[in-house]
């Protein structure tokens, strides 16, 4: 084809010349003009192609929207790893799962702090205390329920192929958790669940002793290992959940999709062989969403599912599946308390493009075509002014909704580190003392956040239970004259090292290798240099980082924690002993092990809230603020930019989708996306004469050389 | 103190270049083919070799280093730590943030800077003085560009002219794996081995040798190939002058236009090869490339801030610019026959 | 004839054998498969869950056939790479070469437009300013060229997204989809950056092919003979020189295939390109592998079918 083209070519440039040929017979000045004005013609054919192009142009991205649908726009930067509830623990992945998949508990949409309520479960659980320190959750599930149609059920009466969603369904998903094979990363936390570990013992020996064992489908190796001692189903409706030691924290993993139904049939059914996908990218759930198309490369539709009880059953009027009809102020001043008790999902389907950069998806989004946005720090100051929108775009009819997200940044030292960790005694608790005091979180939010953000004081973000407003480190308030006391008091007077005669010489490692990455490690840097300690940068790649995790061989490095559930049990066990990455592969990196520490985290994670709690959370904090093996650098606050015509859009933190709360005015979304993107044209005429200014001279000229 | 600090070596290593340099200079002189070739250069191109003269100067400044005479009050300076010339040129210029050309305000925030107007092309997100940064690239460019072609010349002569000399089963191994490295998507093959190789300045350099080398000693295999045939050097053979003394007497000398054009064309390409690599994440700390690919959000940012992306950007162009142009010279005025390679 | 064939062929096998050894060397020897593993299932993976990874991936043997003869890396990579089974992404299990099909597809409807406008612009472009020798178009040319091909790639997309996408709004700025409406949207712009990057250097080639063409001694003939220049120019030196230009379009077009690394990333064109992009940020090895094992295919595929043909036409070449 491209051949064909190619000759094509040739012969419209012959038959332009065949003319000149012509021509030359009657004089030779004549015939060397047309020559090069062919190509001048040609010039123009191209020009004139542009024109006409331009005037076709336009930058829409979407094919012309179908009917009166409500369809809502959003876009990812790469497909989650997997969607298995059991395993997905991301973001993005969340954003999926989320709506997919359904809870027994679910977050109340409009109350701060968050609070839950019953989702799938007909109330809250029943909590009943038993003999020997155990506790019994007893949830009751609602009837008729169903799993979104897909190919994995059989036909039922009606030919549909979906089921019942029963108990079983979700001490199906529980035991998948304990399953080794699966290898969820919350397994950990479940084993506070009586029998939970035997069980993952039992499938492991089950497996080992008998290969014709291993080869049945996962649910019949579940009831033959004999099922989790704590999980029991005294009717088709009813979950009893046994713990052995108190953890009144295992209620928020109720309302994560690790502790979804999941149907046997859909683990049996996509295994990724036979051109079945795999269950990791077929979701089969019970959500207010189904995954109708699901395209890793460039994108995702998320439709309304006819079987959720919310849509099945309006009349329930469920507490999870109608508008919430309580709300603070806020909320009844920006219009959303109009949809109280109205039925959910508001919206009909949600396509979800990929855009793996961020500046093109903000751009895109201020074109009109993506619905909501985070706000980007490159656009902040043009959006942004004191602490609301700027005027530009509140004259494009945007809004903005903030949020301090549940987590926590924080810079870590190694406490087995020979010269940061706890075996140089005072002298290293100094260095990490004045290496805090030197660090200015204001300013680095300042410079890489735009101020969004609160300089953290503790791990605790605002919103946990035990984080204090008025409470202040003082190792977290910037002062280079006391830090250099510190490190002359460790014995480093001007940083420099008495053994060497040299500057203090430590490595931050890094995985983020960016440009952008880098500077934001180089601003500590640069801080600690103040102290005239040398800190070196190495970046390496995420393999060689955690390698060296593993192995114990850093110094310096930064991480955030972003909160499963708003408890402080779930951010100060990151400095638990037990939970240390060297002895145990826990996510304590710091090796951060202190025994008064570990005494009262054992003690308040099994507690209640109340001043005893308190007490010892404040205990805790203070023995943080002075041994110093972390570095609290900030919490994150979200803002979130949405189009006038989105409604209802507050975000709850914890990475919890909320599109089924969602409406969009689909008639004022085409008409500003039509407003604002007119295609500026004058430019292409411009050029086009810039071109013939330059060609025309030059032809000129040539021919004045030549004679 | 040790005499093997790094930055003794380097400064050990630029004394070395220029020895080397200027023995060239001198070999250049003494020839009348070479001498010739100088003043024909210089008379086309007299412009862009002043232009890549100032960047060599650049880069030599800051090759340059030794510790001490730096005032106590300075801030952010490391007691003891080795400052080059241009370091020490702009000590103490450091802002908080961003400021614009000439500014005497931040650029976001308007707080007063520390030097108002000293900044001639303002200062980057960390407050470092973009005309300062964009200095230092010089060094970081010549680094890559001349660091690979030390390897790689080498390499591709060793190889090609000992496979075109000797021919035998060595040429047909030597042909093979050209063959093989040739056919592999060279940009790939770069990411691969950096992947591998762990990210730093060397690594960088020894994948863009590895996957630069092919093509030069395909050439220089040719070439010798063709020499090994011509009449005296047949007649020192038969005379019985050592196979050593061939070619290091009559074959490298012919060759030597070669490897001058090949290195003037290569250095370009390797230059821009590792503005790819920073936007890959895997470039040279330091490097244009690194500066234009943060700059890629800023332009976006609003007001924009464009003294980045146009201060690296302006000095790739300027350099890439004025090598490419000696580059084209260089081939002409050498080896008329070889314009249409490349 | 038949001899010259099979040598050909024969090399080509053999050159294909040793980038597969090259690419064992690269990416099994250096790199242990138990970090990929712990890279793709997350830090909190326990073993059990990493040995099971790499027994389905297939990991779990020794590197050499000294080691064991019949379970080994080295014969598993030579078996699976030259009967096409590339398995599964290191990074998300899902099956490269389901991936590569449907990445083909947005990569050739990028690159191939690419090919043949390129030839259509740097053609007459080149001839003009060939036409134009040794006056000041000429040497402007020559000039511009060299300005082109000094500008780094990056800041040609930079800037072309930031004025034609977001400023002048013709184009949208990013993005794909491959209905026949749609599609001349969104490669408008990767296009439009293509060529002019890479117009400098192709009007550079050509431009010195045309005049050594018009050096020619039959170009000198017909001059004398009072033929006009344009004439000249567009019978016997284009004429002439379209086997160096056919060379060098044959040579690039099982590159085509590739993609275009730099535009498809940009412009979020789900190609073969950007898959492999993504594959380089996400420690992705055995797609690495993949697309470099390919790469190299084609362009021995294309070479052989070349050289071939040339001795078909030029019975001299087989001689040699």
């Amino acid at each position: 084809m491209k051949h064909e083209q190619m000759s094509g070519g040739h012969r419209a440039v012959n038959a332009g010349c065949a003319k000149t040929t012509l021509r030359r017979a009657q004089g030779g000045v004549l015939s060397a003009i047309r020559g090069p004005s062919d190509f001048a013609s040609c010039l123009l054919g191209i020009g004139l192609a542009i024109i006409f192009s331009l005037s076709a142009c336009s930058n829409d991205p979407y094919p012309p929207e179908d009917g009166e649908a409500k369809v809502l726009y959003s876009s990812f930067d790469a497909a989650p790893r997997t969607l298995d509830p059991a395993t997905a623990y991301t973001t993005k992945a969340h954003s999926v799962t989320g709506v997919v998949y359904d809870t027994l508990l679910k977050y109340h949409f409009l109350k701060r702090p968050l609070e839950l309520m019953p989702g799938l479960a007909v109330d809250l659980p029943l909590v009943t205390p038993l003999e020997g320190g155990r506790t019994r959750y007893r949830f009751t599930l609602r009837e008729d329920l169903l799993f979104a149609d897909d190919d994995c059920f059989e036909l039922n009466g009606e030919g549909r192929r979906t089921r019942e969603i029963v108990s079983a369904d979700i001490a199906f998903q529980l035991m998948r958790l304990a399953d080794p094979l699966i290898g969820s990363p919350v397994a950990e936390t479940f084993a506070n669940i009586d029998g939970f570990v035997e069980f993952a013992a039992a499938l492991e020996a089950y497996r080992e002793e008998d290969p014709a064992f291993a080869d049945l489908a996962a649910h019949e190796q579940y009831a033959a290992a004999g099922g989790v001692r704590g999980i029991e189903m005294p009717s088709r409706y009813v979950l009893d959940i046994t713990l052995h030691r108190a953890y009144p924290q295992i209620k928020y993993w109720f309302a994560m999709e690790f502790t979804t139904p999941v149907p046997w049939e859909a683990i049996a059914y996509y295994t990724g062989q036979d051109g079945r996908p795999r269950f990791d990218d077929h979701p089969v759930g019970a959500g207010p969403f189904v995954l109708s198309e699901y395209d890793k490369q460039s994108r995702y539709v998320l439709s309304k599912n006819p079987n959720w009880y919310g849509v099945r059953h309006p009349e329930w009027k469920a507490p999870a599946a109608i508008f919430p009809t309580e709300g603070d102020e806020e909320d009844r001043r920006s219009g959303r308390m109009a949809y109280a008790g109205r039925s959910l999902p508001l919206i009909d389907r949600v396509v979800v493009v990929r855009e793996k950069e961020s500046i093109p998806r903000f751009n895109k989004f201020l074109q009109g075509y993506y619905d909501a946005s985070g706000v980007i720090k490159e656009s902040f100051d043009s959006v942004i002014q004191g602490d609301g929108l700027s005027a530009e775009m509140e004259g494009l009819g945007m809004r903005l909704g903030k949020a301090v997200s549940p987590d926590v940044f924080y810079i870590g030292f190694n406490m087995n580190d020979e010269v940061v960790g706890r075996s140089n005694g005072e002298s290293s608790r100094k260095i990490r003392q004045a290496m805090s005091l030197a660090v200015d979180s204001e300013e680095f939010l300042r410079i890489f956040q735009n101020g969004r953000g609160v300089p953290a004081q503790s791990p605790l973000p605002p919103g946990i239970y035990g984080y204090e407003s008025g409470y202040e480190n003082t190792f977290r308030r910037p002062n280079i004259e006391r830090a250099k006391e510190l490190m002359t008091e460790a014995g480093y007077q001007n940083g420099i090292d008495p053994t060497t005669g040299e500057a203090l010489t430590l490595t931050f490692d890094t995985s983020s290798t960016s440009t952008a990455g880098l500077n934001q490690v180089r601003f500590y840097t640069n801080a600690w240099r103040q102290l005239g300690i040398d800190v070196q940068i190495d970046g390496t790649t995420y393999n060689q980082f955690q390698e060296k995790l593993r192995q114990g061989d850093y110094q310096i490095f930064q991480f955030g924690w972003v909160a499963d559930y708003p408890d402080p049990e779930n951010f100060l066990f990151l400095l638990w002993s037990k939970m240390g990455k060297s002895d145990f592969g826990g996510p304590n990196a710091t090796n951060f092990s202190d025994a008064r520490f570990d005494e009262l985290f054992v003690s308040m994670k099994a507690r209640d809230n109340g001043p005893q709690r308190i007490a010892e959370i404040e205990e805790m904090l203070s023995i943080l603020e002075r041994e110093r093996p972390w570095i609290e650098l900030f919490h994150r606050e979200d803002y979130s930019l949405y189009q006038g015509w989105v409604k209802n859009v507050k975000p709850m933190g914890l990475s919890i989708p909320t599109y089924q709360y969602r409406d969009i005015d689909p008639t004022s979304r085409s008409d500003k996306r039509k407003a604002w993107n007119e295609p500026v044209q004058w430019p292409a005429y411009l050029l086009l004469l810039a071109g013939v200014m330059v060609i025309v001279p030059g032809v000129l000229t040539y021919f004045k050389e030549r004679q | 103190m040790s005499w093997l600090e790094p930055h003794i070596l380097s400064n050990l290593v630029t004394l070395g270049l220029l020895a080397g340099l200027v023995f060239a200079a001198r070999v250049v002189r003494a020839q009348r083919l070479w001498r010739e070739a100088a003043v024909e250069l210089w008379r086309r191109r007299r412009f862009a070799i002043l232009v890549v003269g100032v960047y060599l100067l650049i880069g030599l400044a800051d090759s340059v280093s030794w510790t001490g005479g730096v005032p106590d009050d300075a801030v952010g300076v490391l007691p003891n730590a080795p400052l080059s010339v241009l370091d020490r040129a702009f000590l103490d210029s450091r802002e908080a943030s961003y400021s614009a050309p000439f500014a005497a305000v931040e650029f976001y925030g308007g707080d007063a800077l520390r030097h108002p107007g000293g900044h001639p092309l303002g200062t980057d997100i960390l407050g470092r003085d973009v005309f300062y940064l964009s200095l230092k690239g010089a060094r970081v460019a010549l680094l890559i560009g001349g660091l690979t072609s030390l390897i790689a010349i080498p390499l591709a002569l060793l190889f090609g002219v000992c496979a075109g000399y000797f021919g035998g089963r060595f040429d047909d191994f030597v042909f093979f794996l050209i063959s093989t490295m040739a056919s592999m998507p060279s940009l790939l093959l770069l990411i691969a081995l950096i992947m591998v190789m762990g990210r730093s300045t060397f690594s960088v350099c020894i994948a863009l040798a590895v996957t630069g080398w092919v093509g030069f000693c395909r050439l220089t295999r040719a070439e010798t190939l063709k020499l090994r045939e011509l009449d005296y050097i047949q007649a020192a053979r038969a005379l019985g002058v050592s196979e050593a003394k061939i070619i290091f007497r009559h074959i490298l000398p012919n060759l030597a236009h070669l490897i001058v054009i090949t290195f003037v064309l290569m250095f370009s390409g390797l230059v821009l090869s590792e503005a790819v690599l920073s936007w890959l994440g895997i470039g040279v700390d330091g490097s244009w490339g690194q500066m234009i690919d943060g700059a890629r959000d800023e332009l976006s940012r609003q007001p924009v801030v464009w003294w980045n992306i146009a201060a690296a950007g302006s000095a790739l162009f300027g350099l890439i610019l004025a090598v490419n142009s000696v580059g084209d010279a260089v081939r002409d005025v050498l080896d008329p026959r070889t314009a249409r390679e490349s | 004839m038949g001899a010259y064939v099979l040598r050909r062929l024969g090399y080509g096998v053999g050159v294909v054998l040793g980038v597969l050894f090259l690419l064992f060397l690269l990416f099994f020897t250096i790199t242990a498969p138990e970090d990929i593993a712990r890279k793709a299932l997350g830090d909190k993976a326990p073993p059990e869950a990493i040995q099971t990874w790499l027994e389905n991936h297939e990991y779990d043997r020794p590197l050499w056939p000294w080691q064991d003869w019949d379970e080994n890396l080295l014969f598993d990579h030579y078996r699976k790479m030259l009967t096409f089974d590339f398995g599964v992404s290191d990074a998300d299990d899902s099956p490269i070469i389901d991936r590569i099909k449907a990445g083909m597809g947005p990569s050739l409807s990028l690159t191939v437009p690419l090919l043949v406008l390129g030839l259509f612009v740097s053609i007459p472009l080149s001839l003009l300013v060939a036409f134009f020798r040794e006056t000041y178009i000429d040497r402007m040319g020559v000039f511009l060229c060299v300005l082109a091909m000094s500008v780094s790639t990056l800041l040609y997309i930079i800037g072309a997204q930031f004025l034609i996408g977001k400023v002048l709004r013709w184009y949208p700025i990013s993005g794909f989809d491959a209905s026949l409406a749609m599609l001349p949207r969104f490669l408008a712009l990767p296009v439009l950056v293509g060529l002019i990057s890479g117009v400098g250097g192709d009007v550079r080639f050509y431009r010195t092919v045309f005049l050594e063409e018009s050096s020619r001694d039959f170009v000198r003939t017909a001059r004398a003979k009072g033929a006009g220049e344009a004439r000249i120019m567009i019978f016997h030196v284009l004429r002439n020189a379209m086997i160096p230009i056919l060379t060098r379009v044959v040579l690039a077009i099982p590159f085509l295939f590739m993609g275009a690394l730099l535009l498809e990333a940009f412009f979020g064109i789900p190609g073969l390109g950007s898959m492999t992009v993504d594959a380089i940020q996400s420690n992705d090895f055995s797609t690495m592998r993949t697309m470099v094992y390919i790469g190299s295919l084609l362009f021995v595929f294309g070479q052989v079918a070349t050289d071939i043909s040339y001795g078909l036409v030029d019975p001299r070449v087989s001689v040699e």
